[in-house]
């Protein structure tokens, strides 16, 4: 059967390629999952660490999101180990819920060497098991909201009016004027994420957890800011989308006046040339009434693991360390180029002399200096404790709160209600 | 005298020697799993490590609501879509056996052609579709069907909706097909005397080819109710995993979920599979039972 | 009333109707993904009905960013290899239960229907756990292995070899013919219709087979045509263009293979539903 002695053929051919691949420990694998974001960086860092180590090659591998690396990087574990790349870009959020549920699959880069003193605190934060400290730290998710200049000309608005600290509320009234004039939504809203609520809540220094990881509801902040977001839906000042890509085209393809999200955007923003000279940021909304509400959240934000049984660990902490954890002008040439190319906007602190820390961008609206608004405004956002149970709580009040905006669900505390009852089974408490 | 002869020796053996190999992938590949596993219903996991906790899996999944409502979703598909779906084939194809006689081969493929598409490809295609700012709300706007867009894919009902509607393209024509060759095994002759003796049209559907074609008509609720209890790519990919407040999970989507997304809990979605399993079997059991014969 | 008249009657023509209407309703989802080959993104997603320029662009970013080819070639290969695989494994059973009889394999067939109303989710999460034990995981071995055999297409297989008269059989062993002989040189030759449908069932399904491959594929190597649909389609920038010329790419082979066999597959069919 030549047909089959054929396939055969290719299956060995195929099988040793593979085998030869993993012996070559000249290679260090890095799985991310933004070609334009952070894939570009993991790139361009590889870049520099070329110059120097030309013989190692740097595989960045592009998953289609961060929740796909997870579940990749999770069945590999399920299967001892095989098939785990060396490194791994896991978001803040899910990080702790990995470091519990897989006890010492991390490397201990502390140990390695690495001066943490250099991160931002609230990064390292996450990434800490009593004394050992795990990755290191990518991109903060510095907020802000951004606004169409062009349609709040078109109807009737001046921008330069907004361009300052405004309360939610100022932001209702706004988008009721924009709907009215030009009849589109101001704010793209993805309906199946909660981020946008927990981002409000964390921009009035609003916790859902407790140290040890059991959920507290008691924070003043929340009910406000679910009572918020339903104003806001009833009002007509968001635009639904069911999903990330409908999220993405909404703001890009001009159905929504706005969007509501970090720095790291700026990529995708961009993305759409045709919208050039029309974007300004301005600082994030604060929640009124709400004593401790500041102008400044945070939205993602993630950091590179080494993972303890990957196939170059130490190529990986060194290619890590020469790069991200360097003071080398080249390393820190490196990061301020994916600032300007990417919105990347690292949290090694050396770094943040770079001359695109303070440059103006040329896309924007008037050419606004947008990194060094988001690194001003990234001064002043109060930490957020993440914890394992993270997203079990956010499926949980996702669900919920499509159940408000259909008006099922009434009030802030019918929806706390029907999340946390939905969160305990599915943590099976 | 009932001892076997070598003749028949030798054609018992030849027959499990042809029947070896499919015997030998059933085994590993399907029979293996499914009972080694079993054990693993008294487990909890989390990530690598597991733990005895006896029946507390199914104590969990009694007070699961998320689970009873994803298993309601797929008893809701099971009672709305099927049936519209299966006399939908059965009106169509009586309509190209007895109805129409020009173009039949042209029809019968271009009914069939959703049928080929793979379910993730006709998935995307409808989410593009249907999305707020998308084709069909435009469409259905400038026709003046609809005065403000159909959140087709955020509202939870509409999403349930969307799922029947592409289920129904998707199979219809599937099932039509098998619908035709049973058509087509009946003997004209049956019709003709039927006609002579005066019998209307309506009449002799439903009291000779409705009858006639119970077994294929079983044939399609049985494979169409086992479909639907499985469902998992479409509420996956059309409705964006579980859709808007979970209003399009189903039992298979929440236990691919609970194994490989939330917790890698296997002892809970073990369970939760064999829940399924038993309702699977109920359910062919009472279709059999009910429309009779054989069931094949 | 004339002949004319009588074939030309209102009912017939509202029933012409409905078929067209509901032609167009099945049709439209593929003349607009074709369509949407040659638009950019954006306008995909708006719906634009008039044909863009930018096929050869979306072309080239499907294939040089998102590897068209390699996942053409994991899907090819995968499902042509378990249509080999299967073919014979399931004639041979098909041929083995219907023609040598026994109360013992009519209970190992009776089992093997059983899994026709198994849950795929059942079977899927066990046997996760065994191809990872094996280390298999990530191969395409283990996309083929376990769906190579069908009790669907045996139980079908069965009711064409039903038609296979005994006699010819028997007359070949008295000729001195081996079993294997007889299937493979007397039996299976006769059973084209038969084996092609099997062919074309077992293609499909592997095709476009979804869940499986989700969670046994870690990597570029062995991912398939529809899991690289719906990663371009839950990605953080979604290339709309690029995703409908691999969308269309991907309904070709399963609409070539269907189109050649049609006849057959009817065929096959009608002599398995008796």
């Amino acid at each position: 059967m030549k047909k089959s002695l054929m396939a055969f053929l290719t299956l060995a051919l195929f099988v040793g390629t593979a085998v030869l691949a993993s012996a070559n420990s000249k290679m260090v694998t890095v799985w991310c999952w933004d070609p334009n974001f952070n894939g570009y960086a993991m790139n361009q860092a590889a870049l520099v660490y070329n110059k120097s180590h030309p013989d190692v090659k740097i595989d960045v591998v592009v998953f289609p999101n961060s929740d796909a690396v997870m579940q990749k990087v999770q069945a590999a574990l399920q299967a001892g180990g095989a098939g785990l790349p060396d490194i791994a870009l896991v978001q803040d959020f899910q990080i702790e819920q990995l470091v519990t549920n897989y006890p010492g699959v991390l490397a201990d880069l502390k140990a390695a060497g690495v001066d943490y003193s250099q991160f931002a605190a609230n990064k390292v934060g996450p990434m800490t098991e009593g004394n050992k400290i795990y990755g290191i730290p990518f991109d903060t998710g510095s907020t802000g909201l951004f606004l169409r200049a062009d349609y709040l000309k078109a109807a009737g608005l001046n921008p330069a009016h907004y361009q300052k600290d405004l309360t939610w509320n100022d932001v209702i009234t706004l988008g009721e004027k924009v709907k009215a004039k030009i009849k589109k939504p101001l704010i793209a809203f993805d309906t199946t994420d909660w981020t946008f609520l927990r981002m409000m809540v964390q921009s009035a220094g609003g916790q859902w957890f407790k140290a040890d990881g059991s959920l507290d509801l008691s924070s003043p902040a929340i009910r406000p800011a679910i009572a918020t977001v339903k104003k806001m839906y009833d009002a007509g000042v968001l635009y639904p989308t069911e999903g990330w890509g409908n999220w993405v085209s909404a703001f890009n393809n001009g159905d929504a006046a706005g969007l509501m999200s970090a720095v790291w955007i700026i990529g995708t923003i961009k993305s759409q040339p045709t919208n050039a000279g029309k974007w300004m940021v301005v600082p994030t909304p604060r929640l009124s009434g709400v004593s401790g509400a500041r102008n400044a959240s945070n939205w993602g934000g993630s950091s590179w693991y080494v993972f303890s049984q990957a196939p170059n660990k130490a190529g990986a902490i060194d290619f890590l360390k020469s790069t991200w954890a360097s003071t080398d002008p080249d390393a820190l040439e490196f990061y301020n180029t994916i600032l300007k190319g990417a919105g990347a906007m690292g949290t090694f602190l050396p770094s943040r002399v770079g001359s695109n820390y303070t440059a103006k961008d040329k896309f924007f609206y008037k050419d606004q200096a947008v990194y060094h608004d988001f690194a001003k405004w990234m001064a002043d956002v109060p930490n957020l404790r993440y914890t394992a149970n993270y997203n079990a709580w956010g499926s949980a009040i996702s669900a919920s709160l499509s159940k408000l905006y259909k008006g099922e669900l009434k009030t802030p505390d019918d929806v706390l209600t029907d999340a946390t009852t939905m969160y305990k089974q599915s943590i099976s408490q | 005298m009932k001892a076997k002869g070598s003749f028949e020796k030798y054609l018992n053996r030849s027959g499990w020697w042809f029947v070896a190999p499919a015997m030998a992938l059933f085994s590993v590949f399907m029979a293996y799993p499914i009972l080694s596993s079993l054990y693993l219903v008294t487990r909890r996991w989390r990530g690598l490590r597991d733990s005895f906790i006896g029946l507390g899996n199914f104590v969990r999944m009694l007070h699961d609501g998320l689970f009873w409502h994803a298993l309601g979703e797929n008893f809701l598909l099971m009672i709305f879509q099927v049936p519209i779906m299966i006399a939908l084939a059965m009106v169509f194809a009586v309509i190209l056996h007895h109805g129409i006689r020009r173009f039949r081969g042209a029809f019968r493929l271009i009914l069939f052609l959703p049928a080929i598409t793979s379910l993730v490809a006709y998935s995307i295609l409808f989410r593009i579709l249907l999305q707020t700012n998308g084709l069909a709300n435009n469409i259905m706007q400038n026709l003046g069907i609809l005065q403000q867009p159909i959140a087709w894919l955020n509202d939870p009902f509409w999403a349930s909706v969307t799922i029947v509607v592409a289920l129904t393209w998707r199979w219809t024509g599937y099932n039509m097909i098998f619908f035709l060759v049973g058509l087509q095994n009946i003997d004209p002759e049956i019709y003709e005397a039927a006609e002579v003796d005066g019998a209307s049209k309506v009449f002799q559907f439903f009291k000779i080819t409705l009858p006639l074609l119970t077994p294929v008509i079983l044939f399609s609720m049985v494979t169409s109710v086992s479909g639907t209890l499985q469902l998992f790519d479409e509420p996956n990919v059309l409705t964006n995993q579980g859709g808007p407040a979970n209003a399009t999970m189903t039992a298979a989507l929440y236990i691919y979920r609970q194994a490989f997304v939330i917790n890698s809990d296997w002892g809970y979605a073990t369970s939760l599979s064999y829940v399924i399993v038993l309702l699977a079997a109920v359910l062919a059991a009472i279709q059999i039972r009910v429309l009779g014969g054989r069931n094949k | 009333m004339s002949m004319a008249q009588a074939r030309f009657s209102t009912p017939r023509f509202f029933v012409y109707l409905l078929l067209v209407f509901t032609s167009l309703l099945c049709i439209f989802p593929f003349f607009w993904m074709i369509l949407g080959t040659t638009l950019n993104p954006n306008d995909v997603v708006k719906g634009t009905l008039i044909p863009g320029s930018e096929l050869l662009n979306n072309f080239v970013k499907a294939t040089k960013s998102y590897n068209l080819p390699l996942y053409f070639y994991n899907s090819f290969f995968i499902a042509s290899v378990t249509v080999i695989l299967g073919v014979i494994v399931n004639s041979m059973a098909a041929y083995g239960f219907e023609k040598f009889r026994s109360r013992a394999r009519d209970w190992v067939f009776s089992i093997f229907l059983l899994t026709l109303i198994m849950p795929q989710i059942a079977v899927i999460l066990p046997l996760f756990r065994l191809i990872a034990a094996f280390h298999m995981l990530d191969t395409h071995w283990a996309i083929i292995l376990p769906f190579s055999m069908s009790a669907f297409v045996i139980f079908f297989l069965r009711q064409n070899f039903q038609m296979f008269p005994k006699e010819i059989m028997e007359a070949a062993r008295v000729d001195g013919a081996g079993e294997a002989r007889i299937f493979t040189q007397i039996a299976m030759p006769s059973m084209k219709a038969g084996i092609a449908s099997a062919a074309i069932l077992l293609f499909i399904t592997q095709w476009n087979s979804y869940l499986w491959p989700l969670i046994i594929t870690l990597s570029d190597k062995t991912k398939t045509l529809p899991l690289a649909m719906q990663s371009m389609m839950s990605a953080y920038t979604v290339e709309y263009g690029g995703l409908m010329v691999i969308v269309t790419v991907s309904l070709i082979p399963v609409l070539v293979v269907f189109l050649a066999m049609q006849k057959h597959f009817v065929a096959g069919l009608v002599g398995s539903i008796k």
